[in-house]
């Protein structure tokens, strides 16, 4: 899932200054999973907003609030078609990729994020989310016993662990697990402690292209959607 | 359709916000096993407020005679009530009680109007007769009462002894039937239903009771000394006073037999032994009579029967013999089995036989008589074999309670409604299904315990000597506290829509009773019959997906607000403060329940049904309204939910968050949660009420400076 977080009060405020006419737009799926734009968000914000322009005296914001099952597809936002005309600016608490697919179907209509998209993880504990993948294009789980050293080692090493390990912890947080301690111990688990003994050589991240695209099907169109 | 009765059942919607469409609750246990289907839960919580004039309407719109209810009903709901599987069942009967006293029922009045032509005449008196008589009235037509005695109310009247229940409780319900109209006939006695319809009757409902004791069987019985149960009581409750000697004997273990022994014990019996003869598992009177009875001093002799009764010199001689149990009987109960040569001679002045009654119906009735002489009646349509001809109560079942002969009314007259209109009877439409299923072990687990608090009773010296009634009414404190305890089955949370769930498992995360789970096609369920309804669940979930299915509390809640609001413009304070206070603690019943309605300057008090349901959108919302501050208020340790605390901090900090971002002082916004006694919530609250008219003043000052 994809883990965001709410901008600050005082960047959304500036962020819309502009605008009158603000709608508040949720996203159903990964942004109400992560406690960052579900309707109870959008409602949250909306609220915020409205008493933040009251107690300021500044502003002369309308806002109306709506929150789509998922913003990352047109059809989704289709469905707002009718409801654009009177807006100035949409507000979306969808992640990254909701706010540009806002862009490309509202051509003449602003798009302005209200979250900070910060990472691909797991829900630890209710509120409490963790980083779990990079999205490099390039997984290696099946030699690190299921752990990523990209994202869960501080410097993303392939070949730990490295020398600032203490007790199982790292050395750049001593609340964090050292990733390459958890990789050998699982990996001792499963007795395949000599996956440790293997060199894996150095990754150039800099020759992946971006951006990047995926198809699946097996007959393409040429020149359909380039870009 | 059955209309006034099933209007006069539904009629009732205390919150008018609710939306009959959106309530998916489900009947709880104790509304399926009441006869009357009594909104037992509605009233309970309305206890639990101390709002006692809504729960003495909720009570009244169900139940025709609540008071004697409250005095004498042998509560099939608390037997299925769902707490006892935690502790002990609430006390509904008690709680039921508690708001007719102190809701008023003493100025209830009734009326009718007579709408329809056709007279109906009920012969007999009884809960049946007089409910039939009620609801018949209710849907408009003359009725009239044939009663043999000189005074309304059958068993009521004679039967059950008056330190159970007041005759002044009893003449009132009887007044309200004549303030509506109902023609009664006492001192006559029916012998011929032919005379009935040539006097114009066009139905009638036969309610004769059950009032012939059954024999015992055995040698001696005729014996000067030999009474019968129901003729005893009868004799007592009509105003005779029996001389009865020093030590009486009552044979049997129902209900009428240990009313027998405490009246005897009452009438100034040195000794009453009761013999019975199986054991006291197996005794069918109620457990708290027997415990009372025990208490005044009346013996129980169990696994013993008469065999024989012999009078000399003036006293009886019986010879009893004592039993074993044996297998159980086609009634579940195990059946005793004299134990040979066991045998020996008790010396009694009196022998008092109750072991049981049977109906006892004139020839002249011709309606056909089934089994233990009771009248044989069509269960749907309660007709018996002649035409027009209804029959209910104890003369159908054999003696039975007084909420079932009330039952049995209510739905005879709305048959001889249906006979009269010439219908179809239509069997009651009940859209809710039941909530059925035990509470799981993990599910008990979590619940808190809270002892049953049982109403104050007179000491047992006290009350074995006349027949003042035993049972007091419970104090405000008691009775809410009590009712508190009540589970709210069938309330509970539902994911009301499936298409906005982002099955996140929020809910399953944050629930303390472990009631949602993830189902194996990877959905979230929140079975309805473990969830406790404390609504963290509905506040917490980013989709707003959840909701209880009584959902009337966060549209409650911002209506509330903007009423404040208006009020609180129209009277001009300088500083407003919001509070979302518990209406089961403190600001219901407790010592700051005259905080609602601005009674405290400044001080507004949303109630809200558990501070759990207040959510941030709330408390912005009364900050945007204009209060200078807000806080939220809970019951405490009082209360009967776990975790509310902790979601309400979690909820309170991200609105300070917000608030200081704002540019407000976080402060404003404050939860008390009342715990320790020695606490002074008002104090507490002093000190929020004067720190946040600093902050209005250093705003105003910093406005001033502004300009």
């Amino acid at each position: 899932m994809i883990v965001a977080e709410q901008k600050p009060l005082e960047e959304i405020r500036r962020m819309i200054t502009p605008y009158n006419r603000v709608l508040i737009l949720g996203c159903g799926t990964c942004m109400t999973v992560c406690d960052a734009g579900g309707e109870r968000e959008v409602s949250f914000l909306h609220n915020a907003l409205r008493l933040a322009q009251v107690k300021s005296g500044t502003g002369n914001h309308t806002f109306s609030e709506y929150t789509l099952k998922r913003q990352c597809d047109t059809e989704f936002l289709d469905l707002l078609a009718g409801r654009t005309y009177d807006l100035d600016a949409i507000l979306s608490l969808g992640c990254g990729i909701g706010v540009q697919t806002i862009a490309e179907r509202f051509p003449g209509l602003p798009a302005l994020p209200g979250v900070n998209t910060s990472f691909m993880g797991v829900t630890k504990e209710s509120g409490v989310w963790d980083e779990r993948c990079a999205a490099c294009g390039d997984c290696r789980l099946e030699e690190t016993a299921g752990i990523c050293p990209i994202t869960r080692c501080t410097k993303g090493i392939l070949n730990g662990p490295c020398a600032g390990t203490k007790n199982g912890k790292c050395e750049a947080n001593q609340d964090m697990d050292c990733a390459w301690i958890l990789i050998y111990k699982r990996l001792e688990q499963l007795q395949q402690l000599e996956k440790m003994r293997r060199y894996y050589p150095l990754r150039n991240f800099g020759t992946i292209p971006r951006p990047k695209r995926i198809v699946s099907k097996a007959v393409t169109a040429i020149g359909v959607n380039d870009g | 359709m059955d209309s006034a009765i099933t209007d006069n059942n539904q009629g009732y919607q205390v919150d008018r916000t609710e939306k009959p469409s959106l309530n998916h609750s489900l009947m709880p246990p104790c509304q399926v096993a009441c006869p009357l289907h009594m909104e037992i839960r509605e009233y309970i919580d309305l206890v639990a407020q101390g709002r006692t004039m809504e729960a003495l309407q909720v009570i009244r719109s169900g139940n025709p005679f609540p008071s004697i209810c409250a005095y004498v009903c042998t509560h099939p709901c608390e037997d299925a009530c769902r707490r006892s599987q935690i502790d002990k069942p609430i006390a509904i009967r008690a709680s039921k009680r508690f708001a007719l006293e102190f809701g008023g029922d003493r100025m209830i009045q009734a009326e009718a109007e007579t709408t329809q032509q056709e007279r109906v005449a009920i012969v007999g008196s009884g809960p049946a007769g007089m409910a039939c008589a009620h609801y018949l009235r209710k849907l408009g037509y003359p009725v009239a009462i044939f009663e043999a005695h000189s005074e309304l109310g059958g068993m009521l009247r004679v039967g059950i002894p008056q330190y159970r229940l007041p005759r002044e409780v009893l003449d009132t319900e009887v007044q309200r039937l004549t303030q509506m109209g109902v023609e009664i006939m006492t001192n006559t006695r029916v012998v011929s239903l032919d005379l009935l319809f040539d006097m114009g009757y066009k139905a009638i409902f036969v309610t004769i009771g059950a009032h012939q004791s059954l024999r015992m069987g055995i040698e001696g019985e005729q014996s000067t000394g030999v009474i019968d149960g129901a003729t005893f009581l009868r004799e007592v409750n009509l105003g005779l006073k029996p001389s009865l000697g020093e030590k009486v004997a009552v044979v049997g273990g129902g209900n009428v037999a240990i009313d027998a022994a405490r009246t005897a014990l009452r009438l100034g019996a040195d000794r009453v032994n009761v013999l019975y003869r199986r054991s006291r598992a197996e005794m069918p009177a109620d457990h708290t009579e027997v415990e009372q009875a025990l208490e005044e001093g009346v013996e129980i002799m169990f696994l013993v029967t008469p065999t024989r009764i012999e009078r000399r010199n003036g006293r009886l001689s019986v010879t009893c013999i004592r039993m074993e149990l044996g297998d159980a009987d086609d009634s579940g109960r195990r059946q005793p089995i004299p134990v040979e040569n066991s045998e020996f001679d008790e010396e009694f002045d009196t022998l008092i036989a109750a072991i049981g009654q049977v109906p006892q119906t004139p020839g002249d009735f011709r309606v056909g008589i089934g089994r233990g002489s009771t009248i044989e009646v069509d269960p749907v349509t309660l007709t018996t074999n002649r035409p027009g001809v209804f029959a209910g109560g104890d003369a159908v079942t054999g003696p039975a309670t007084v909420v079932h002969a009330l039952a049995a009314g209510k739905l005879a007259a709305s048959r001889i409604d249906d006979y009269l209109r010439h219908r179809y009877p239509l069997t009651r439409e009940e859209t809710r299904g039941n909530l059925t299923g035990d509470l799981l072990p993990e599910t008990v687990d979590m619940i808190r315990k809270v002892g049953r608090l049982e109403p104050p009773v007179l000491s047992p010296e006290a009350r074995a000597v006349d027949f003042k009634p035993v049972e007091l009414v419970y104090d405000w404190e008691t009775a809410t506290n009590e009712a508190r305890r009540c589970l709210r089955c069938g309330v509970g949370a539902e994911i009301l829509f499936q298409d906005k769930c982002a099955t996140c498992l929020t809910c399953l995360r944050v629930c303390h009773y472990h009631v949602p789970y993830l189902d194996a096609s990877g959905t979230i369920q929140i079975p309805v019959d473990q969830c406790q309804a404390c609504g963290i669940c509905v506040a917490e979930c980013p989709a707003k997906a959840i909701t209880l299915r009584k959902p009337y509390d966060r549209r409650h809640i911002t209506e509330e607000l903007d009423h404040i609001f208006k009020s609180a413009a129209e009277s001009k304070l300088e500083t407003l403060i919001i509070g979302f206070c518990c209406q089961y603690g403190l600001f219901g019943t407790g010592t700051l329940a005259s905080l609602w309605r601005g009674a405290k300057a400044g001080v507004w008090v949303v109630p809200v049904l558990c501070m759990a349901k207040v959510e941030g959108d709330h408390l912005l919302r009364a900050f945007e309204m204009g209060a200078e501050g807000v806080f939220i208020a809970g019951c405490g340790e009082q209360c009967a939910r776990e975790n509310t605390e902790f979601w309400v901090r979690q909820r309170v900090e991200k609105v300070r968050k917000t608030l200081a971002q704002i540019g407000l002082e976080p402060e404003r916004l404050q939860a008390f949660v009342p715990g320790a006694v020695d606490e002074d919530p008002a104090g507490e609250l002093d000190k929020f009420v004067e720190k946040v008219g600093g902050f209005y003043l250093a705003s105003l000052v910093t406005q001033e400076v502004k300009s």
